[in-house]
């Protein structure tokens, strides 16, 4: 009979430096967000005076849950649909945001096969021009894009909300460079069983290729969801806006911010991001290690 | 199989999804305008809401011969003359008229209840809508500047004078002189009267032969916040006046050690727009043509900030501490702030939770040859569309102006009232509010150091000289103690100069 030993694992200088550089990283990262919700639940004046800092995080006060629904009612009351506007922002950063991401993974995918499996002449040209469009500054064409929404009569409806985010350069750029690594051989196996490029795309490259998208997917799930200069310019009635620019109801110009509510509605703005990437995490993780190695 | 159905699905979904996003209303979009002349119409039958005076500036007009008819005038887009303005006809006409603006949601409401009050009491069947355009000056300037370039403005927005002067550049904004002149539907003598001059000399501008092309609804200035408390201990009874004393009161008060300053320096421009009028200076010279912040007083201004950073008497709030200037003031860390009045309520509620203390506000300390204090204050300005929506968006300025609907909207923003007669009801109200009560009697200071206002530079292109005057001298003194202020002033002011030029009227 053998007894196993669980065996430490050896510390050495090495692993020592590496772990305090991603410790310090990973406070580095979560410091923002500790600082929200601690902010969350203070008054205004614990929260601009930082009370009790650091022995008493939350201040000296009882926890202020009231931000939470102050924060809801100061987004103002929506008459259509006889609620607070936040359900209403909500409801509209949702459907923008699943709009975009289909969208997005659709024609990233389509395009990420198209570049590197259908025989285009200068389809290398393509794509570089593809990447090209990302070094035009955003602020340099924003202009002209809002002058677009209202011409074409867009402006305050959710077309102009979505529409122009239905294709990512980035996604293409990834998805593509995960296409790349699966062998040919697979595809020509699929043609000599007579499956045209759809089914072939559908029932073989696209679950393979699960990490690529679903960091697509989560990537521009967080911008969509965090974008608010675009859904500001074109959008009219507050029932048309997003939670990102409910946000903004905290700013005063010179006076001062509300900073204790804009935390408690900013961390609720938070949570669903949150919950998609601890859904999707694994898949996120895969697909950004594995991008661009070649197998 | 099952990863086809799963697609098919979701490609479902999406169908779905898009054509909800297409059953979104689409709002009918205001045509631009046609440069078009209107012929008169008879004078409405009705009565405008508040029975006009006669203005003192309105031209006398000669009465026309008993054999001559009256010549019909010709109203020209946009009216240049209050003859042009009493011509047009608004009587059932239904103007809808919409007003980009930036404050939050809260005062979005109080400002679309006032609207609708005009909605409902207004002859001729205007109707005012509220927008809210943007979190900032800088969003509705952005949604203003591309609904300019698509030819559909809205009728009026939130802008500052020297956005206005740009948006005038492209014949966007026009001049509402004749539209406050015009004896029928302009300002009563009372009325021109009871508006803080001040406040309306803000909006005439310069570049632009003094054309009008905002008119206020807020304003609010830049002033000291001091610690009382704090300056007694120091030795001082009262607020130090002329500068010499302020800054050895400042370096009295500081102890890095202590992380106590006697200063918090704010990166902003009206920061050090506010001490070179306070010394006399100016930032644009009067007649419009050219910066003149390279003075003495620029240079006196450039060199005690320098003096006091080096003797580390001040502190720097990075640009990244919204308010830190605030907070820290509110913890008891800094002797004196210049901020904002707007944020008198803030500072109530740092320093009611934070160390406790008894502060008030001042004027900043002078040494010109009279007072001055820097006026802040976006105007409301109104868009070149059509006579009708350019009249009928004067009369929601002009109504937004009156006692009742300037007071309910200071006494909810904490911004200054545009006319006098309405600051008493403002501190009435003030003084019942638990955030402002406290604070109600010095902001009642402010009312008294009206007389003393000056604007920093109403032109088109001072966003840029802005940006210049805090990264290219104010950022560079704090750390270099070697250079010469007067030199960063005047390499500055060339600058400022060009950019000047380049947005001058074409």
């Amino acid at each position: 009979m053998t007894i196993t030993t669980n065996k430490l694992p050896k510390i050495s200088l090495n692993r020592v430096l590496i772990y305090s550089v991603l410790i310090l990283g990973a406070l580095a990262s979560v410091t923002p967000f500790i600082y929200m919700v601690m902010t969350a639940f203070k008054t205004y004046g614990s929260a601009t005076t930082n009370v009790g800092w650091p022995w008493a995080p939350f201040g000296d006060e009882p926890l202020q849950w009231i931000n939470f629904t102050e924060a809801v009612e100061t987004s103002g009351k929506d008459t259509q649909w006889q609620t607070f506007l936040f359900i209403r922002y909500f409801a509209n950063s949702v459907i923008t945001s699943v709009i975009i991401v289909a969208g997005t993974v659709i024609t990233s995918v389509l395009a990420a096969y198209a570049l590197t499996h259908i025989n285009l002449p200068g389809r290398n040209l393509i794509f570089m021009l593809i990447l090209a469009t990302i070094m035009v500054p955003n602020d340099l064409t924003l202009v002209p894009k809002v002058v677009m929404m209202f011409n074409l009569k867009w402006y305050n409806t959710y077309l102009a909300l979505t529409v122009p985010f239905l294709a990512s350069v980035f996604g293409i750029f990834l998805i593509r460079q995960f296409f790349l690594q699966i062998p040919k051989d697979l595809f020509d196996a699929a043609r000599m069983d007579g499956a045209g490029h759809l089914r072939y795309l559908i029932t073989i490259v696209v679950p393979l290729s699960k990490p690529a998208i679903v960091t697509t997917a989560l990537l521009n799930f967080i911008w969509a969801w965090d974008n608010f200069k675009w859904p500001l310019l074109v959008t009219r009635d507050s029932n048309m806006r997003v939670l990102a620019v409910g946000l903004q109801q905290f700013l005063v110009s010179e006076g001062g911010t509300k900073v204790q509510l804009m935390m408690a509605f900013a961390a609720m703005v938070v949570v669903p991001i949150v919950v998609f990437y601890f859904f999707t995490q694994k898949y996120f993780t895969e697909g950004v290690i594995t991008t661009g190695i070649k197998g | 199989m099952r990863t086809f159905k799963f697609v098919s699905l979701i490609a479902l979904v999406i169908l779905a999804l898009v054509a909800v996003s297409c059953a979104a209303p689409t709002p009918e979009p205001t045509k631009p305008p046609a440069p078009t002349a209107v012929p008169a119409t008879k004078a409405p039958a009705a009565e405008p809401t508040k029975a006009p005076a006669q203005p003192t500036t309105a031209p006398a007009t000669a009465a026309p011969k008993p054999t001559e008819a009256p010549k019909p005038v010709t109203v020209t887009n946009p009216p240049t003359s209050p003859e042009m303005v009493d011509a047009i006809d608004l009587m059932g006409k239904k103007v809808t008229v919409t007003y980009w603006h930036q404050r939050p949601q809260a005062q979005q409401e109080l400002l679309q209840s006032m609207l609708d009050e005009f909605n409902k009491t207004n002859p001729y069947g205007i109707t005012a809508k509220a927008e809210i355009a943007g979190a900032s000056y800088p969003d509705v300037y952005t949604k203003v500047s591309a609904a300019i370039q698509a030819s559909q403005p809205p009728e009026m927005s939130v802008a500052y004078q020297n956005q206005a002067a740009f948006y005038r550049g492209s014949n966007a904004v026009v001049n509402i002189d004749p539209f406050l002149k015009s004896k029928k539907y302009g300002l009563s003598e009372a009325d021109a009267k009871d508006y803080v001059q001040a406040f309306l000399d803000t909006d005439q501008n310069p570049q632009f032969k003094n054309e009008r092309l905002g008119f206020p609804t807020q304003r609010s200035a830049e002033v000291m916040y001091v610690n009382m408390d704090w300056l007694k201990k120091l030795g001082y009874n009262e607020i130090p006046k002329d500068w010499k004393t302020w800054e050895e009161a400042a370096c009295k008060a500081a102890d890095p050690a202590t992380k106590k300053y006697g200063w918090a320096f704010r990166h902003d421009a009206s920061n050090f727009a506010s001490q070179v009028f306070s010394r006399g200076g100016r930032i644009l010279a009067a007649d419009g043509q050219s910066y003149a912040f390279n003075s003495q007083a620029g240079v006196d201004t450039l060199a005690m900030i320098q003096r006091m950073f080096k003797n580390k008497c001040a502190v720097e709030i990075p640009v990244a501490e919204r308010n830190g200037e605030q907070t820290r003031f509110g913890n008891g860390e800094v002797l004196f702030v210049f901020a904002s009045s707007s944020g008198m309520s803030f500072y109530q509620d740092s320093v009611a939770k934070g160390a406790k203390f008894a502060w008030d506000i001042s004027l900043l300390p002078q040494s010109g040859a009279k007072p001055a204090m820097n006026l802040y204050g976006a105007s409301a300005s109104i868009y070149k569309t059509t006579p009708e929506k350019e009249l009928a968006a004067w009369l929601v300025i002009k109504f937004l102006g009156e006692k009742t609907q300037t007071a309910k909207w200071a006494a909810a923003t904490g911004y200054l009232p545009v006319r006098q007669s309405a600051k008493q009801d403002v501190i009435d109200t003030l003084k019942k509010n638990p955030a402002w009560g406290p604070v109600a009697d010095s902001y009642a200071k402010i009312f008294d150091w009206v007389q003393y206002s000056m604007i920093e530079s109403p032109v088109a292109g001072y966003d840029p000289v802005r940006d210049n005057i805090d990264k290219k001298m104010m950022t560079l003194v704090l750390t270099d103690f070697t250079v010469d202020p007067k030199k960063l002033l005047d390499d500055a002011v060339k600058e400022a100069n060009q950019i000047l030029k380049e947005n001058a009227p074409k």
